[in-house]
């Protein structure tokens, strides 16, 4: 009887079915007649393939973290993997002088090296997976790190190819996705390993009493992760031309997302290679779309957030109408659920769709120039500044400016700069997350003959219009002076340097120290890292005073550091230790007016921000610009802070 | 005392009736219960006794039938309702928490309080005074971790008495007791009925009721089928409880002579918990192992099938040695176990019964790393059709199927793997009766085929229905076996409550 109920429903309306049994897919098919609707950039061959290259190393990522999470397992070292991977790769060939395909696979036996460790830690040390991995992560992001010195390594021509086109119009990276794809397909659907994985996950005692080798095969699984890792970590790198080591910094948590929205459970035991490919197919196509669509940075993450809880609910029901076992007649609450589903569907439509069209300003500026400004971050005072400085000059001008957010993201960053490229506006401003790993997608901005300013940082083998810079060595050279001449030229001071690797830190603390030179008398007792962050500036200060209780100087190389470093003070801060900060942001200037803080490097960020836009109308409009337009720094103390406005 | 019966009656239930998907577990129960007496609840494993005591501690809503307390119908919808009324439950399975104090787990969720702080020199004083009414040496202050399961029991029954209890519900309390602790445990009950306290006593054990009850209420697939005195002969309890003879209900065929011996098995033992194991099981034999709960038997099937290690001792398949704590050696020596915990070790319950049949055989169907997928689907098939697992098709989800179907489905698997001994760890535990006579011929047809099989059951009446020979387990060793012939429930009775070899308390210790 109930074998009968099954073969009915299989039979009819194929197309209804599958989206009933995939709500990912239903969710992903939304999304796109939504985007598409809303945006006609959007459903264009150029664009999809763009969402191809961008969801690629995600994909892949995420189709090794299947192979965990089927298992009952969860990998949060991916995207560490996946930079040390890529780190190892360019190092060994530029440095080491390795031939390229030897590198390729040492990069390939890291990643397999770390998730060897992984499972090794999981299966016989019994850590938790989340412990064993989370120390992966640190461990990982660490060594590409030291290995990199903190600075991008240039990724050998031969492989960088990775990141380039078939035939002028096929990504490879979409192609190694597809083939990444197929394997996992293969792996979960075909083989021991695969099916042993399903087993673990779904009840790993039973499986063992069922003469599985569980240990070993867990051993297998983490190390699968890893290969995977490294195969995006490549094909990240490849796609920057350059091996960052901050590259893929939270993957792993989208990689994660998708293969929940694809629909397995972290319960463990179930999971596929479709879901996973839709899952990520998903987070690429918002991103995209939100980009396309000028989305406010800060929403986008909103939607973004909203869209993953929306995709998971709707397979939620959806699993809830299939689980139970539909008996003979009960057809009629299969309809119910069935409409549920529907409905659900219908809420992430109008959400998106609400959401979107709510919160892009206006798409409908015909005549106006339409300008893209792509920032490496809007989590610091600095780049808000440079925002309204161009966000005032665009209004004076009357051009449509479209602000996104890389969040110190190279590949994201690549992303934004090539949708901009395929939506076709006037120009594009960029403001690298790193010099190096912007090029590949300048270069194919060049090819579309869209002019390009870069604008705090410059742009490494492409063609920009205009750099529009402060120096950072000349400011690094002038915060030496200011600071040694305050002390009297003698005394112990410490160094709070930015994130490892970006080049406003190597740039700052070159100049800084080569400005030190001319003051023997000061000796710097250390140097640490706190990222450009107030709230580590505040850690790394507190740390370091227990070792050196007896400074008189602080050089930050940015102001949140210089106000953690304050904080740390206390009373001491202005008083009996003088604390240089970099960028004149409002809250450093407050500082210096307050005596806490004795200087500030200020560059002028709203000037940056205007000076660029004026460049990138003018290129737009076939004028001629400079080639660099130095923007001054300046140092600014009591005396002269009341009449500076960055 | 029974004449003033109408006032002294605590506890009165009517017609209780609860469904679960597919079962009926209750079906008229009738049951009532008197200040100062000890009323036995009688019945088979899953007669209903369990989902009884649990309506009346608010685990479960009956669907029909009233409940009255102190005369007056009330509905019990929670632990706070039944706490409310004075009943108090203590199951097998002890609600303590071990890392706190004896004293915090008594007064857990009332501690006594001064100044919103907890008052502890008063808790420690109030815990003492129960304790010393339960009669048992042990400080409040001790932490529950430190204390042997005789002594959480106590504990436990202090609790009882702290929340004022005058109904104590005691589920097989002398299940996991050794016969000292036992007339402990009795003394206790009766200086409690003395006190007034009403007593539902659920055992076992026959001869428990003579020594401690008043009256029996003999419940039966889920119905009162009599309530009687306590003084009952035996053989009248034995009929009222089974109400059917043994013969129809295990058929088991016995081989007329016994092929050479499959495992043998030879001082197996793993300090502290099994010791000296020592037996071996014939082709073509079954062989059942009784005992009380906590005896060690399902500790030594797993170390035989190597899921567990052991210390000292030997296994042997048809005389190779086997290497300790391997489950693939002995999988590949050809032993299977169908564990005791079916949904938590026998079954992938959110995968298909293609695929947990599949399972075992997962390994030797793989080819370079691939799965035979076509030939696993047909095995799976073939063993299916074979076993009569009632289901949907092989792609459902096991955990959809009933108890006896996914019994079906952990045992096919072995059977797909040509498994010549097969360990059953209570093989027919939650299993209606329909499906235990499936499961019982299926083990016919497999020492027919000359397998060897090793049960472990709790189900009395099972082991001596099914087994050639029983061994019966207590404390860890084996005290002593018995042939078909031979094994009666008293006789097995007397050697699970035995100390074997004499050397009782130390029984750790001597080697």
């Amino acid at each position: 009887m109930a074998t009968d109920t099954l073969k009915k429903t299989s039979g009819g309306g194929g197309l209804r079915r599958l989206l009933l049994d995939n709500g990912a897919l239903t969710a992903l098919i939304v999304l796109v007649i939504a985007m598409s609707a809303l945006s006609g950039d959007f459903l264009t061959a150029d664009n999809l393939l763009n969402v191809g290259v961008q969801a690629a190393v995600t994909a892949i990522l995420a189709f090794g973290v299947t192979f965990v999470i089927v298992a009952a397992g969860i990998d949060l070292s991916v995207g560490s993997v996946a930079a040390l991977s890529a780190t190892v790769l360019a190092w060994t060939a530029a440095e080491g002088g390795v031939p390229v395909p030897v590198a390729v696979l040492l990069a390939v036996a890291t990643g397999i090296a770390c998730g060897l460790v992984n499972g090794f830690l999981v299966s016989y040390g019994k850590l938790p997976p989340f412990i064993a991995t989370l120390a992966m992560l640190s461990v990982g992001r660490g060594l590409s790190l030291v290995i990199s010195q903190g600075s991008p390594i240039p990724f050998p021509d031969s492989v960088s190819h990775l990141g380039d086109t078939l035939g002028g119009w096929l990504p490879v990276p979409v192609l190694v996705m597809v083939v990444m794809g197929l394997i996992t397909a293969f792996v979960l659907g075909r083989t021991y390993i695969g099916r042993s994985m399903y087993a673990i996950g779904g009840n790993e005692e039973a499986a063992r009493l069922s003469g599985l080798r569980v240990k070993r095969q867990k051993l297998a699984i983490y190390a699968f992760s890893g290969l995977f890792a490294a195969a995006a970590g490549i094909v990240l790198a490849s796609r920057l031309s350059s091996a960052q080591p901050q590259a893929a910094q939270g993957y792993e948590l989208d990689a994660i997302a998708a293969v929940v929205i694809g629909g397995a459970s972290l319960a463990g035991g179930t999971g596929k290679a479709s879901g996973t490919l839709i899952g990520a197919l998903i987070l690429a196509v918002l991103r995209n779309g939100l980009n396309l669509l000028s989305v406010s940075a800060f929403w986008q993450q909103v939607v973004i957030g909203v869209v993953i809880a929306l995709a998971v609910l709707l397979d939620t029901v959806r699993r809830k109408a299939g689980a139970a076992p539909a008996p003979a007649g009960a057809s009629g609450g299969g309809k119910g659920k069935q409409a549920v589903t529907y409905l659900i569907a219908a809420v992430v439509a109008v959400a998106v769709a609400g959401a979107t069209s709510l919160l892009h300003g206006g798409s409908d500026s015909g005549a106006k120039q339409k300008v893209g400004l792509s920032l490496s971050t809007l989590n610091n005072p600095f780049f808000v500044q440079i925002r309204a400085g161009a966000e005032a000059e665009a209004e004076k001008l009357g051009v449509d400016l479209t602000v996104t957010d890389a969040q110190n993201d190279a590949s994201q960053q690549a992303n934004q700069v090539q949708n901009f490229t395929s939506e076709g506006l006037s120009s594009v401003i960029v403001n690298p997350v790193d010099s190096d790993a912007a090029g590949p997608s300048v270069r194919s901005a060049n090819k579309a003959d869209i002019p390009v300013v870069a604008v705090d940082r410059g742009v490494n083998k492409a063609d920009t219009a205009a750099l529009v810079a402060s120096d950072n060595v000349e400011g690094g050279e002038l915060g030496a002076k200011a600071l040694a001449e305050k002390l009297g030229g003698k005394g112990t001071i410490v160094v709070l340097q930015g994130q490892a690797g970006t080049s406003a830190s190597r740039e700052r603390g070159a100049g800084f120290a080569a400005g030190l030179k001319k003051y023997p008398g000061i000796k710097v007792v250390a140097k640490q890292p706190a990222d450009f962050d107030r709230t580590k500036g505040l850690d790394v200060m507190t740390n370091l005073l227990q070792a050196h209780p007896g400074i008189k100087g602080v050089f930050a190389e940015n102001d949140e550091m210089a106000l953690g470093a304050i904080k740390a003070l206390g009373a001491k801060a202005g008083k009996s230790v003088q604390v240089v900060g970099f960028d004149g942001t409002p809250d450093g200037l407050k500082a210096v007016q307050d005596g806490t803080l004795y200087a500030s490097v200020a560059q002028q960020p709203r000037q940056l921000g205007r000076i660029a836009v004026d460049n990138a109308v003018r290129a737009a409009e076939g004028k001629k610009t400079e080639e660099t337009v130095k923007v001054p720094v300046k140092v600014v103390t009591e005396r002269n802070v009341a009449g500076f406005d960055g | 005392m029974s004449d003033r019966v109408e006032s002294d009656e605590l506890l009165r239930i009517e017609g209780i009736r609860k469904t679960f998907p597919g079962v009926v577990a209750l079906d008229g129960v009738d049951f009532d219960l008197r200040r100062g007496e000890v009323h036995v609840l009688l019945g088979e494993n899953g007669a209903g006794k369990s989902t009884l005591i649990k309506t009346l501690s608010g685990a479960h809503t009956p669907d029909a039938g009233r409940i009255l307390v102190g005369g007056e119908e009330v509905r019990i919808n929670g632990a706070q309702d039944s706490e409310r009324l004075g009943i108090a439950t203590i199951y097998q399975e002890f609600n303590l928490v071990p890392d706190l104090t004896v004293a915090e787990n008594i007064f857990l969720g009332r501690q006594p309080r001064r100044l919103g702080m907890i008052d502890r020199k008063r808790m420690d004083a109030d815990a003492a005074v129960l304790l010393e009414r339960v009669g048992v040496d042990v400080s409040p202050r001790t932490r529950v971790r430190e204390l042997g399961i005789a002594r959480l029991q106590m504990v436990e029954i202090a609790k009882a008495l702290s929340l004022d209890a005058r109904v104590l519900i005691m589920d097989e309390p002398t299940a996991v007791l050794t016969s000292e602790e036992v007339e402990k445990l009795f003394a206790i009950v009766r200086r409690l009925r003395a006190d007034g306290v009403g007593i539902v006593f659920i055992t076992h054990h026959l001869e428990e009721i003579a020594a401690l009850g008043d009256r029996v209420t003999v419940i039966r697939d889920g119905a009162s089928v009599g309530q009687v005195p306590a003084s009952t002969p035996e053989e009248e309890l034995v009929r009222l409880m089974v109400g059917r003879s043994i013969e129809q209900q295990y058929p088991r065929e016995r081989p007329d002579g016994t092929g050479e011996a499959l495992l043998t098995v030879e001082g197996l033992t793993r300090d502290g918990v099994f010791h000296d194991i020592g037996f071996e099981v014939r082709a073509g034999e079954v062989v059942g192992i009784a005992g009380l709960v906590g005896a060690g038997r399902t500790e030594v099937v797993r170390a035989v099938f190597g899921a567990d290690p052991y210390d000292r001792g030997s296994v042997r398949v048809g005389g190779t040695p086997l290497r300790g704590h391997d489950v693939g050696a002995a999988m590949a020596a050809g032993i299977g176990l169908v564990p005791e915990d079916r949904k938590g070790q026998g079954l992938v319950l959110d995968a298909s019964v293609e695929e947990n049949l599949g399972l075992v055989t997962l390994r030797s169907a793989s080819r370079a790393g691939l799965v035979d997928l076509r030939g696993q689907h047909t095995a799976a098939a073939r063993i299916a059709g074979q076993l009569g697992v009632r289901m949907a098709g092989l792609g459902q989800h096991v955990r959809t199927l009933s108890g006896g179907n996914q019994q079906k489905v952990v045992i096919g698997k072995w059977l797909l793997a040509d498994t010549k001994v097969l360990i059953l760890d209570e093989p027919t535990r939650g299993i209606d009766v329909g499906a235990k006579v499936e499961i019982y011929q299926l083990i016919n047809e497999l020492t027919a085929a000359g397998a060897a099989v090793l049960m472990i059951s709790s189900d009395l009446p099972e082991v001596l229905g099914m087994s050639d020979r029983v061994l019966v387990m207590a404390q860890g060793r084996i005290a002593g076996e018995l042939a078909a012939a031979e094994a009666t429930q008293d006789a097995v009775m007397a050697l699970a409550v035995s100390t074997p070899q004499n050397d009782g308390t130390e029984a750790d210790g001597g080697h």
